[in-house]
């Protein structure tokens, strides 16, 4: 694998990658070695935390390149294509009137068009389970609001361009919104707390705001 | 065990260890935001360092006891009184039912800590109990305390030794101005030439969004050489940012897990703790050491507090 140079700060280490693709496979063969305290994905960057009472940065580097200069080929494991359901209505889609204008559709051709992209998931940051999703298509550059919004709903759907996101809590957020998920993106009770993994593709199925109030009672709180 | 939230404060949370190993679910470390202060609280009361204790911001923050307790408080605080009557910090103390805690507002420093014997009831979750306000996970409902909320915990063997205090050399100093050593970050060669010498030359004021999630440093704006633009990439607790405005970010307990900005230093372990007591107009000069001076300053203080608060790490 194709790595920069490492970069040692006293307790982490970081190093860019080639792309989001060798990242998730180094991220995947490094994480199963469980020699650090944590590994941690960027857009084409990995970093691994390690504790300096234990192993010396200049430990923690040969360590590092060593992991990073193995084959990693059969670390990616594929994972299930996610259909995550989205409510384009008005009240849940701030931006929905403004994105299909600037995109030269109807309200109801920007839903299909929004439903019938592919994505797949690049980082999960920010928050916990909060996704950055990159789309397999163009997508002509939107850009984040100028001012950014004080409250953001979970579950809102956020679009720059290609790259897409989905919030797993309400915070204050720069994304325009074109929908929301009733899915809980992170809930600490499950297994595995985030719905979505580095790597996985989605896609987002429309749903009404019956169907969308009723998976919300489904899910129960 | 119980004490009821008489006055809240600014912002009084539940926090104890940090939580670790789900960075890359986007789940911040959280944690005591001064885990030295943490731990001394901890160790006079009997309990593990990294046990949940309650947290208290810069304000006064008022308890009344339930049961009979032993406590501690650490850190910041400008006073301590149990029945409007003075007590020491750094010293283990023993409450009865309607005793009430005072705790003084910060006169220098930002947060203190009061510990209690036994195990405080909070939110598990990913192998760890401290809040994240954030995400409303963890300790307390997710929240910080509130008037009329109830702190309740299930007692532990409270050391029997009274008269228990932190030796003086291991009490931290609590301060306006602050020494904190750093090591180089990964963009740190984003600033041209002459902000990569003030960054070391000049000293910067905190200034007056300080919260968990990090703080802004005025005084000194860097700049940034041109195409300096990244990708979001990790970031940790002490992480110093450039963003665009040069004002940099210093980033705190809570901060988001990857960020967009150059990472233009990194505050070296053993110095972190000492974030948590940064407040509005504090004063910080940052000197610049090697990652293996860095690792001997961390395993040199280590070596000082095992003593007395046995094997322990800093956060």
């Amino acid at each position: 694998m194709k790595f920069s140079d490492i970069h040692a700060c006293d307790d982490w280490l970081s190093c860019q990658l080639e792309n989001s693709n060798a990242v998730h496979a180094a991220s995947a063969a490094i994480r199963g070695q469980g020699i650090w305290q944590e590994v941690v994905s960027g857009l084409d960057s990995i970093t691994v935390q390690f504790d300096p009472a234990r192993i010396t940065p200049n430990e923690a580097i040969d360590l590092f390149r060593e992991q990073l200069l193995k084959p990693q080929t059969a670390a990616v494991r594929p994972t299930a294509r996610i259909i995550i359901p989205v409510c384009y209505d008005e009240n849940f889609a701030p931006d929905r009137n403004w994105l299909a204008e600037k995109m030269g559709l109807s309200t109801k051709a920007l839903m299909e068009w929004h439903s019938s992209l592919q994505f797949t998931v690049t980082m999960l940051g920010f928050m916990p389970g909060f996704a950055y999703l990159q789309c397999r298509e163009d997508i002509v550059d939107i850009g984040r609001l100028p001012k950014p919004r004080q409250k953001v709903d979970a579950g809102s759907i956020g679009i720059i361009g290609d790259q897409s996101c989905i919030y797993s809590f309400s915070s204050p957020g720069g994304w325009p919104i074109i929908g929301r998920t009733p899915y809980r993106l992170f809930d600490p009770d499950r297994d595995e707390p985030a719905l979505l993994s580095a790597n996985q593709p989605v896609s987002f199925q429309p749903i009404s705001r019956t169907e969308f109030d009723a998976i919300i009672r489904e899910q129960g709180q | 065990m119980t004490l009821t939230v008489v006055k809240p404060g600014l912002q009084t949370t539940l926090q104890g260890s940090p939580f670790s190993g789900h960075r890359h679910l986007g789940m911040p470390a959280a944690g005591a935001a001064d885990c030295l202060s943490l731990a001394l609280a901890n160790h006079l009361v009997g309990n593990a360092a990294g046990a949940i204790a309650i947290e208290i911001t810069l304000d006064e923050a008022k308890f009344t006891a339930g049961h009979p307790s032993a406590i501690a408080l650490t850190g910041a605080a400008e006073y301590f009184r149990i029945n409007e009557k003075d007590q020491p910090l750094h010293e283990l103390l023993y409450v009865k039912p309607g005793d009430e805690i005072d705790i003084g507002p910060a006169h220098l420093g930002c947060r203190s800590y009061l510990a209690v014997t036994g195990k405080i009831d909070a939110q598990s979750l990913l192998n760890g109990q401290s809040t994240y306000l954030g995400a409303g996970l963890g300790g307390f409902q997710g929240r910080a305390l509130k008037v009329g909320d109830i702190v309740e915990w299930t007692s532990g063997s409270a050391p029997t030794r009274t008269g228990k205090k932190t030796p003086e050399g291991l009490r931290p100093i609590i301060s306006e101005k602050y020494i904190i050593r750093v090591t180089i970050g990964p963009e740190f060669s984003a600033l041209n030439s002459s902000s990569r010498k003030k960054l070391f030359e000049n000293k910067y004021t905190a200034g007056s969004r300080i919260n968990r999630m990090g703080l802004n440093l005025q005084a000194t704006v860097l700049e940034t050489e041109n195409g300096s633009q990244m990708q979001s990439a990790p970031v940790f607790p002490g992480t110093i940012q450039c963003p665009p405005d040069g004002e940099p970010f210093l980033l705190g307990p809570d901060a988001q897990t990857t960020g967009g900005y150059p990472r233009i230093a990194q505050v070296i372990r053993a110095d972190r703790h000492l974030i948590g007591q940064i407040r509005s107009g504090s004063e910080i000069q940052f000197v610049k050491t090697s990652n293996e001076r860095a690792t001997g300053i961390y395993r040199q203080k280590l070596s000082l507090l095992t003593p007395w608060l046995g094997a322990i790490s800093l956060w």
